[in-house]
């Protein structure tokens, strides 16, 4: 099948009724289980499974699919309104976006998010049907050395955003990473910092980091804030859509953050994380006003959110030719097609081109959906922010236990969530970003595995890290990253003498 | 203004943290070679990475002045006492009993006054939950209170 | 995440309706079943669970509840199982390793298997395949242990972590083939598989149904299986036992076994077990398991003790000889 009949069966698949049907359920189910904090696209898709045992596996892939990327939407609203990231991913968009919200653009936030999802995710599927082989191939040519050195570089890229020192956001970025460490070692069996709490042996729970360090600390500092009752009085419903130098403003951050996530979405693990903060601190370092971040730029909410909505598309490269899932709910929408008897692997593709041009095709279709779905219902969102706070912060903290309790069905969580919230009321005070933790968190057990790996393999040798292009490629980079300020001094230096 | 107390106190509580955490792990798990890193390699290294970046947010603060950060203790406790009960009676109270008890106490800490309005939330509050999450999305978490 | 199937129980409700007679003196089960599952939805052992309590809960009239408490290698599960435990009606299905190994690899899982745990019955096992891949020149048994024992670890193999079913089998097979390997820990069999596609490990304890479709795409090749007989999803593939100088009795595998809180009742857990045996007996739940990589495998109560019992032997012996390394 050539690309174009591919796309056109897919297409004819895609808008037969039932399909469709099951295709709008998932995104609509995505969008609304993304905004309640902490039910993510995992917990949907947990729920949504046994109901898949009765409608044909295109269509439960397709409906499961649409929860997955109609999460990301729903996502961003909880994160730019209320500070409720429950991924990583939209803690990035909590940085300007709630800025802006509080401000009273939190229309334009709204938008800003919607339109870049949508043009993230169209060249997200541009990239997947193009170079759905060249991806996967990416993807096994990456080795532990390869992975280690990327996501180190990643980890310098961002570790100073948020922040006006560096040294805080380093410092977070390590307490992320020496956090990550807690649980079961995978190389050794170690069970560390545990304290003999089983619990533990798995780490700490993400969703209970994320809506304990922005969730609970953000309410708490606002129950007696007089500024916070007051955001209402800030809305007016002319400042719901974006002005033309938002436009202009938005546009180029989209088609960069579009091409980071397009890349680092195939590569199994942490793509959507690591491209959606690198997407940030790109555009912050090559913005005229740096300054402007952190306090509502519209370019720190575009970028970030193409680039997760088109990792999360290519991120199905690997997936689904190779049947290798990169990350936890691909590997659950695998689980989803076994219990029908398909056996995820290379040769599926060739076994049902059916299943992958349909998908394709209900990518675009259930994007499209989002759009329409979501863009009027911004007007609905915001008027949210309306309702006084004395009636919006016990909602929110009932729901985000709830969230929190769904990932699991562990007591222990929403107790952690408690600790992990006072934690982040400190952090805040002190101005210390809690993002950086996130992502040092959730890079640090990959950096750990992927070096001690690295080194295994290697017999101890760490040429590994220059020998294979790939590593010597990110090492490069780092250095000239880390060496880049020290380079712009000297040249600032060197002009001033010539002067 | 005053000192920068909370970079003071923050990094100084970070070096601390990171500190404890490399002294521990080397006291308690295995450094290993280059070769074959043990368990102890990651957290003595990045604890003792912490111990310093600490003290570079904390040394250089103390010759600085900030505003006085505003810590509101009251509101805090309230707000993590809700969370933490919500965890404890969500078994014994069932999902009905655990929200009403759980938004009562965190309106404690409102700036609004009067206790009609915190009565009717946790009521709405409780349909709103029993319906999104019981009936909605399906968790089977009991209700009602245990009887029994 | 609790999951409930409200056809089934609807469905099940009517059964119950015309099978109350027929059991009328036995009073269990007088409501809802709850069954602790220790790994998420949509996993290969969540996914076993979900086809037979299918069928049993058509059986008893009930309807059955699945908890999934992932964690620890199914170890919160279990132990989620006994917290709930005291009404009769909450059980588990889990994995060999909270019930063997589980308990010399964690500083503590909170339970003892002989006290706290009545086992019900076996429900499948599954044998694990040495994997290699397709661009190696080791095309059987006999040219891996070759390649192997030239030189102390000159092969690198994957498993899904420290003290897992794959690292010790591997580590059975080492000992009993005379050969030493370098470990490299994955978390997942799909890691595995990527880091032996790409040339950087050599080899893999894996199980079938992960191995499989990359055999069939002519990219990977099966050297052998860990299983006494052949296994229905891999049937040409030679065993490992009594080939290349192997004893004949090699056998490793993996289980999945129904399990009883302490204190359930002598009669209920009489009842499970004929029950799940009749479910086990039936040509199509037996192919939806081998579909998932299961072999059906019912027997007594005892059975399963004696199971426990062996392999918590057999495995505290390779883990004492990876410890001693």
């Amino acid at each position: 099948m050539t690309t174009w009949e591919g796309l056109l069966f897919g297409i004819g698949f895609v808008t037969q009724p039932e399909v469709l049907i099951y295709c709008f359920l998932g995104v609509v189910l995505g969008t609304f289980v993304g905004v309640l904090p902490g039910i993510g696209a995992m917990a949907a898709i947990s729920l949504l499974l046994p109901i898949t045992y009765y409608i044909t596996p295109e269509a439960a892939l397709i409906m499961l699919a649409g929860v997955y990327y109609g999460a990301q939407y729903g996502g961003a609203v909880a994160s730019i309104l209320l500070r409720l990231p429950g991924t990583p991913q939209s803690a990035v968009t909590t940085l300007d976006g709630y800025p802006m919200a509080q401000s009273g653009r939190a229309g334009v936030a709204l938008f800003t998010a919607m339109a870049s999802s949508f043009v993230g995710s169209v060249i997200g599927i541009i990239v997947l049907v193009m170079l759905a082989g060249w991806l996967s191939r990416a993807a096994t040519a990456f080795g532990a050395a390869d992975y280690a050195a990327m996501m180190i570089l990643g980890l310098v890229a961002a570790s100073t955003i948020g922040t006006a020192r560096p040294a805080k956001g380093f410092a977070m970025v390590t307490l992320g990473l020496l956090l990550g460490c807690i649980g079961t070692d995978v190389n050794s069996g170690a069970q560390r910092f545990t304290f003999g709490q089983t619990e533990l042996l798995d780490g700490i729970n993400l969703v209970a980091l994320a809506m304990g360090l922005f969730g609970v600390a953000e309410v708490i500092a606002n129950v007696r804030n007089p500024d916070r009752q007051s955001v209402a009085a800030r809305i007016g419903l002319r400042r719901l859509m974006p002005t033309r130098g938002d436009l202009r403003r938005m546009v180029p951050p989209m088609l960069r953050g579009s091409a980071l996530g397009s890349f680092f979405g195939a590569l199994p693990g942490t793509g959507s994380t690591l491209s959606s903060f690198l997407s940030y601190s790109m555009e912050r370092r090559i913005a005229r006003q740096p300054e402007r971040f952190g306090t509502g730029a519209v370019e720190g909410v575009a970028g970030p959110e193409s680039a997760n909505n088109s990792a999360a598309i290519t991120a199905f490269a690997p997936t689904l030719t190779l049947g290798i899932p990169g990350d936890p709910i691909m590997a659950l929408l695998l689980g989803a097609l076994v219990i029908h008897g398909i056996q995820p692997g290379p040769m599926m593709l060739e076994a049902r081109p059916e299943m992958f041009w349909g998908l394709v095709a209900s990518f675009g279709i259930g994007n499209l959906l989002l759009l329409i779905l979501n863009l009027p219902l911004i007007g609905i969102w915001v008027a949210m922010l309306r309702i006084p706070f004395n009636y919006l912060y016990p909602a929110i903290l009932v729901f985000l236990c709830l969230g929190v309790y769904s990932v699991r069905g562990l007591t222990f969580d929403i107790v952690a969530v408690a600790g992990i919230g006072l934690a982040g009321y400190l952090l805040a005070i002190a101005r210390f970003s809690p993002a950086l933790l996130l992502l040092g968190f959730v890079l640090g057990p990959l950096i750990e595995t992927n070096l001690r790996r690295a080194f295994l393999i290697s017999r101890g040798d760490p040429m590994v890290f220059l020998e294979r292009p790939i590593a010597a490629g990110f090492v490069i980079a780092t250095v000239a990253l880390l060496l880049l300020p020290v380079w712009q001094a000297w040249r600032r230096r060197g002009a001033g003498s010539r002067l | 203004m005053q000192r920068d107390w909370p970079d003071i106190l923050g990094g100084l509580l970070l070096a601390a943290i990171g500190a404890g955490a490399a002294l521990w792990a080397a006291m308690y798990y295995d450094l290993g070679s280059l070769r074959r890193m043990g368990p102890g390699f990651f957290p003595v290294a990045l604890g003792a990475v912490l111990f310093l970046l600490g003290l570079v947010v904390a040394l250089p603060a103390l010759a600085r002045t900030a505003d006085a950060p505003k810590i509101e203790p009251a509101t805090a406790i309230a707000v993590l006492a809700a969370i933490v009960i919500f965890a404890f009676s969500l078994s014994r109270l069932g999902l009905a009993g655990a929200t009403a008890v759980t938004v009562l106490v965190a309106t404690l800490p409102a700036p609004r006054k009067g206790w009609v309005w915190r009565i009717v939330l946790a009521a709405a509050l409780t349909v709103l939950t029993v319906l999104v999450f019981s009936v909605g999305l399906r968790m089977t978490l009991p209700v009602w209170p245990r009887l029994s | 995440m609790r999951i409930r199937f409200t056809r089934r129980m609807a469905l099940a409700g009517a059964v119950a309706l015309t099978a109350v007679p027929a059991f009328g003196q036995d009073a269990w089960p007088t409501g809802p079943v709850r069954v602790f599952v220790g790994f998420p939805a949509g996993s290969s052992p969540d996914v076993l669970a979900r086809i037979v309590t299918d069928q049993l809960a058509q059986r008893l009239g009930q309807p059955i509840v699945i908890e999934n408490r992932p964690g620890a290698g199914g170890v919160i599960g279990v132990q989620q199982m006994l917290v709930s435990a005291g009404d009769g009606h909450t059980f588990g299905t889990t994995i060999n390793g909270p019930l063997t190994t589980a308990q010399r690899m964690m500083d503590s899982t909170g339970f003892d298997v002989e006290t706290d745990i009545l086992p019900v019955t076996l429900i499948a096992t599954s044998p694990l395949v040495l994997a290699v891949s397709a661009d190696s020149d080791m095309d059987d048994l006999e040219s891996f242990i070759a390649a192997a024992g030239a030189d102390i670890e000159a092969i690198a193999y994957g498993s899904v972590g420290q003290g897992s079913g794959a690292h010790l089998t591997a580590e059975l097979f080492a000992t009993e083939a005379g050969v030493s390997m370098l470990h490299v820990p994955f978390t997942s069999y799909a890691e595995v598989t990527t880091s032996i596609l790409g040339g950087e490990i050599d080899a893999g304890f894996m199980a079938p149904s992960a191995a499989l479709p990359f055999v069939e795409a002519g990219t990977m090749r099966m050297l052998g299986i860990t299983s006494a007989e052949p296994f229905a999803q891999a049937p040409d593939v030679p065993l490992i036992a009594g080939n290349a100088g192997l004893p004949d009795d090699f056998r490793a595998e993996l289980w999945n076994a129904f399990i009883a809180p302490a204190g359930t009742d002598a009669a209920t857990i009489e009842r499970l077990n004929t029950e799940i045996a009749d479910i086990l007996a039936d040509p199509a739940v037996q192919e939806q398991l081998v579909t998932i990589g299961w072999q059906a495998a019912p027997g007594t109560p005892d059975d399963l003790r004696a199971r426990i019992a062996d392999d918590t032997a057999m495995w505290g012996a390779v883990i004492d000889r990876v410890e001693t390394q």
